[in-house]
């Protein structure tokens, strides 16, 4: 029978492999399927399971920190001081940049219609593993993928 | 027909990057502007973005010398506030001309590396090139591994070069701890910061020291970027690597006709 299982791109994937073909399951006999992940509509921060390619942090960070260098220099003719004005120009940068950067994608993202914007809660899936064993074997490879942060498991039996 | 070369000459040729076990270096696709942008707010910031260690730190080193030396960020700020009397009077005329065309080929030369390192990236990726992902030495322990982006940005905001640590890019943070305790030091900005949350704001004014204190909002906004970008950019390097591991070791076409074998007669 076969049993699949989806993982994020993550150590614990490697782990899963090695463990399966030490406890004797021949490398010919698992398969991984590497997922395209669907387009989504971009988010402002990146996390560890996904990234856009589209830094949105560009424009904050520059813009920030010029930000901070005005709020310094300002800050020593200023009533609150170079400190407080320094972090609210820090602040204030950071928030502009975001914000522009998010207007001009939005008005970009318009020139090109047809684009998938639908959005995956949580981890989306990036592998696939899929395992063919006898059947009596199959619960202890389920558990093997299931104590590598497997995120959902399946058979097929056959 | 195809006439590949081997992997072995590939990678060498075309390489994505290089695992030390003190850095991981490697070439990603980068906005040239983003580069010459941070060489202008801190000459060599540009090129250790790029992991163009020896130009950034020559160049850090040189804008430390010139600018302390001929009173530069003093005449920044006097000329921001309106100062221009002041500013002319502060710049050491002995030093001032040192400093335009260094600074200017700072930027222009990261915005050139830029876009050079944008094209071998393109290349190494269509070569299908890859590295080893893990590299133990005599004195340190470097590997690809997946890790929060927002983490090493934090821990920017606490002390720069920490968050190139959590991200495992030495050269980086060695610098950056060093220019924060030299600048912070230097331009009593944690006297100042005590004053102010005191509520004693001209005593803050007065105990800072100008020169000093411009250099670091450079500084702070670069840590803060700089590994947030790298954590980013090491998280897909990762998968990347991983895939190709995948589709090299676990993609037996024998496999695929005993699944659809299974599948059918389950029909």
């Amino acid at each position: 029978m076969f049993v699949a299982g989806s993982f994020e791109y993550n150590l614990h994937l490697e782990l899963a492999i090695s463990e399966l073909e030490k406890k004797g399951i021949p490398r010919d006999n698992i398969a991984a399927v590497l997922m395209d992940s669907r387009v989504e509509e971009r988010k402002i921060l990146d996390t560890i399971h996904r990234a856009d390619g589209i830094s949105s942090f560009d424009a904050a960070a520059l813009i920030g920190t010029f930000g901070l260098l005005l709020g310094a220099i300002y800050g020593f003719l200023l009533n609150w001081g170079l400190v407080v004005w320094g972090l609210i120009g820090l602040l204030g940068g950071a928030v502009l940049g975001l914000l522009g950067d998010i207007f001009i994608t939005r008005i970009f993202n318009k020139k090109r219609p047809g684009k998938a914007t639908g959005t995956v809660k949580g981890a989306a899936p990036q592998v696939v593993l899929i395992v063919e064993c006898h059947d009596d074997r199959a619960a202890a490879i389920k558990d093997i993928l299931w104590d590598n942060l497997a995120l959902g498991v399946g058979t097929l039996p056959g | 027909m195809e006439t590949k070369q081997p992997e072995s000459i590939r990678n060498k040729r075309r390489p994505i990057g290089v695992l030390s076990s003190i850095t991981v270096n490697f070439f990603h696709l980068r906005n040239p502007w983003v580069s010459a942008c941070w060489s202008a707010f801190f000459p060599g910031f540009g090129f250790i973005i790029m992991g163009s260690y020896v130009k950034g730190f020559l160049l850090v080193g040189w804008e430390f010398l010139i600018n302390s030396q001929a009173h530069i960020n003093l005449a920044i700020m006097y000329s921001f506030q309106g100062k221009f009397d002041l500013a002319r009077e502060v710049l050491d005329v002995r030093w001032t001309l040192l400093y335009l065309a260094v600074w200017s080929f700072g930027i222009w030369g990261s915005y050139a590396l830029t876009i050079d390192i944008n094209k071998l990236a393109i290349l190494g990726n269509r070569e299908d090139s890859t590295m080893v992902p893990v590299s133990i030495g005599a004195l340190d322990i470097s590997f690809l591994d997946k890790r929060q982006p927002w983490v090493a940005g934090i821990l920017s905001v606490f002390s720069p070069g920490l968050g190139h640590l959590y991200t495992h890019r030495i050269p980086t943070s060695f610098v950056l701890l060093v220019l924060t305790i030299g600048t912070v030091y230097f331009s009593h900005i944690l006297q100042g910061i005590q004053y102010s949350a005191m509520g004693d704001f001209s005593l803050a004014k007065a105990v800072i020291d100008p020169q000093w204190l411009l250099f670091i909002p450079s500084i702070y906004g670069f840590a803060i970027y700089d590994c947030y970008v790298n954590t980013v950019e090491y998280n897909k390097l990762f998968e990347q690597e991983q895939a190709r591991f995948l589709r090299d070791n676990y993609q037996n076409p024998r496999f695929r006709s005993r699944l659809i074998v299974t599948a059918n007669q389950e029909d």
